[in-house]
């Protein structure tokens, strides 16, 4: 049966888009909540309110408008987003820079504006999630539950992902390892949830490797093993080009029947392939007799520009047009 | 009265506001030196597709005026910080690459492949820069940035340091280029002090012919493994082998003419006068400076070095017919072609019958992988 590769390709190209989610509100994650805020982040307003904080995970910017805030998705399966708080569109503030964050205050207090949500979390009420749902309320973007004691128990303390948003269970910080998604240490609205000042990488080679000898052992095993790697590679695909046409014309010999015998028997050194310098030497006298000894003209005919004594200032083309050349 | 007393103020605002008001010994130096560099390049034709626009370019840096004009490379909002821009943000080198990619022939290093391990090995250069500039008090990001100056590769120099030191950017550019052009200057010295008389006569098989198809494979394949071990160094590599590709394909000449025409000589121009023209003498004429251009010498001897020795310690592993010629081993600094006609010259040097510029342009070649590869490394380490 003969395979069409377009229906392949094409069907692997639709489905393309589907897979791929970057650069879009599909990157943004619920990074860290206060439920219970009496003396924390105050909103513009100066009210101490719950808060949310999201983090765009990707390295672009990402509006967030259109997408919708809430702690309650029972009309989700219907794609029912009457109760959720849709976050408005044509403010620029809603823009999340690259690796950026945003803040949104929980006080069910819409009218107060763009990042005052419709729902708040701390009323004993409410469910112990907060969900970020996509454009169009059918895609849940992110869905952060948190434990009840957040909101019943001790004040002023935020819940989220010790390092920004994570998908590990677990991460180091320093020299322990911890449960990524817990209480947080630090109150960081707006600001990356692990704000003790890592040693940076060069700031880590510089204390490891004093003298640079570790880096440069590693650097050059790095550059010999890639340069390695083409070197084996392209030494067998010599081979392999050289062997392919020899294996092809064999396969297609012996589906037609033909029995060819070998030019060149082993052990015999060939009489009938000329040498490299010879067949230069063939090379040029052909050129010479093809390129010299002619009979007819090459029917191009050149205009020299007349050499004209005269001033160049009064003909512009000689100053104008020439480019100086080196004698 | 009134009127003289105006004219004075306006006269002497305006001499305020010209450059013999405001120029210092620094400005009179680098100007100097940009003129010198025009000289070099026209008088004894080194590197004059770079040493001209850079040489210009100092002018053009220093040339005394009062800040605020909007005028200065420095400066937000002057022309000459826009065309910087390219520069600082590391956009010109991959176009660069996209030339030169479109320009070079792999055949060499393909017919030769063990000539890529040459390549690899001057690579030795850049690290030995950056272990000394280590040892003088450079931070860890300043050495690595100093130490590119030995990959011989001014687009790599200019795209690292731009990530990794950009307040270096002027030295280090300068210094790349300069030694760049230097290096029938350099190299030939290092090359005779470590090679035999019977080592430099060695005559290498010519090379086999390669065909459309190896040529098309080889930067699908090179773009593919490099990237995999180092992607940092993709936008270099990635534009070195999308150049070479739109070359070897055969189907897109024009690209390949744009690529290796129009569009590097366009980049060149703009790379080498706001290179030139950040050397403003109050930014570059500090003790750095001066330690950032021995320390490229440095890199540059270091890195012949590593190569020759290299092909030394090679060649006891292979058979007699196989030997390479230690000669080519400086040309694993990526100044191509530079460093591989030097291997030429050497080789005819010492027999007029051996012909060693097709046989270096395989090292030439993989150190301008082999400086990418390297940057990559730095920067993975250091940014």
């Amino acid at each position: 049966m003969k395979i069409n590769y377009k229906y392949f390709i094409l069907l692997f190209s639709l489905l393309i888009p589907l897979t791929l989610g970057a650069q879009s509100p599909s990157d943004l994650r619920i990074n860290e909540l206060m439920v219970n805020n009496e003396d924390n982040l105050a909103d513009e307003y100066g009210k101490h309110v719950p808060w949310v904080e999201i983090f765009n995970t990707s390295y672009n910017s990402v509006d967030i408008a259109g997408c919708y805030l809430t702690n309650d998705t029972t009309g989700f399966a219907a794609g029912d987003p009457s109760r959720w708080y849709r976050i408005p569109t044509g403010d620029p503030k809603t823009v999340v820079p690259p690796r950026g964050f945003v803040v949104f205050y929980l006080d069910n207090l819409p009218t107060y504006g763009v990042f005052h949500t419709n729902f708040d979390p701390s009323e004993p009420t409410s469910s112990n999630y907060i969900a970020l749902i996509a454009q169009g309320g059918k895609k849940m973007i992110h869905f952060f539950e948190f434990p009840a004691y957040l909101r019943d128990t001790t004040a002023d303390y935020t819940y989220g992902y010790k390092k920004d948003f994570s998908l590990a269970d677990s991460v180091m910080i320093g020299d322990s390892l911890v449960k990524n998604k817990d209480k947080l240490d630090y109150f960081t609205p707006g600001a990356q949830n692990y704000p003790i000042y890592e040693a940076t990488k060069a700031e880590i080679v510089q204390q490891k490797d004093k003298y640079g000898l570790a880096l440069m052992v590693i650097a050059m095993t790095v550059v010999f093993s890639s340069l390695f790697i083409i070197f084996v590679l392209m030494k067998l695909s010599g081979r392999l080009n050289a062997l392919i046409p020899t294996w092809i014309k064999k396969y297609k010999d012996k589906k037609q029947g033909i029995t060819s015998e070998p030019s060149v028997k082993e052990g015999v050194e060939p009489t009938d392939v000329d040498s490299g310098e010879e067949m230069a030497a063939i090379g040029m006298a052909l050129h010479l007799y093809f390129n010299t000894n002619h009979d007819y003209e090459s029917e191009i005919i050149t205009i020299e520009t007349p050499k004209v004594h005269a001033s160049p200032w009064a003909q512009k083309q000689l100053i104008h047009r020439r480019i100086p050349r080196r004698k | 009265m009134e009127f003289i007393e105006f004219f004075k103020l306006g006269v002497s605002q305006f001499l305020g506001y010209t450059g013999f008001a405001n120029v210092t010994w620094g400005h009179i130096c680098m100007i100097a030196v940009g003129i010198f560099f025009i000289a070099l390049a026209v008088k004894k034709n080194y590197e004059p597709l770079l040493l001209i626009p850079i040489g210009f370019g100092m002018i053009i840096g220093n040339i005394p005026f009062v800040g605020g004009l909007e005028v200065g490379l420095y400066e937000s909002g002057s022309v000459m910080n826009y065309l910087y821009f390219g520069v600082l943000h590391g956009l010109y080198p991959p176009l660069i690459f996209l030339g030169i990619g479109a320009m070079t022939d792999f055949s060499a290093l393909i017919s030769n492949p063990k000539l890529i391990l040459v390549g690899a090995s001057a690579q030795f250069g850049i690290f030995a820069a950056y272990i000394i500039a280590l040892a003088l008090g450079f931070s860890t990001m300043e050495a690595g940035a100093i130490g590119i100056i030995g990959g011989a590769d001014g687009p790599t120099a200019i795209f690292l340091t731009s990530k990794l030191a950009p307040e270096m950017l002027g030295a280090i550019a300068v210094s790349a280029y300069s030694y760049m052009a230097l290096i029938p200057v350099l190299q030939p010295p290092v090359m005779r002090l470590l090679t035999t008389p019977r080592e430099r006569l060695i005559k290498m098989r010519p090379p086999r012919a390669v065909s459309h198809r190896e040529k098309v494979y080889f930067p699908i394949l090179g773009i593919l493994l490099t990237t995999f071990v180092v992607p940092s160094a993709l936008p270099l590599l990635g534009m070195l082998f999308l150049g070479n590709l739109l070359k070897e394909s055969a189907v897109t000449k024009r690209l390949a003419a744009t690529a290796s025409g129009p569009l590097v000589d366009i980049v060149t121009i703009l790379v080498g006068l706001t290179v030139g023209a950040s050397t403003q003498a109050t930014n570059f004429l500090k003790w750095d400076s001066i330690l950032i251009f021995g320390l490229g010498a440095l890199s540059f001897i270091f890195a012949t070095a590593a190569g020759v020795t290299f092909v030394k310690i090679f060649n006891l592993f292979l058979k007699d017919g196989n030997k390479i010629n230690p000669l080519i081993g400086n040309a694993g600094v990526s100044a191509v072609p530079g460093s591989a006609r030097v291997s030429h010259v050497e080789g005819r040097r010492y027999d007029k019958g051996n012909y060693l510029l097709m046989h270096a342009m395989g090292p030439n070649v993989a150190g301008v992988i082999g400086s990418a590869v390297s940057a990559g490394i730095l920067l993975s380490f250091l940014y």
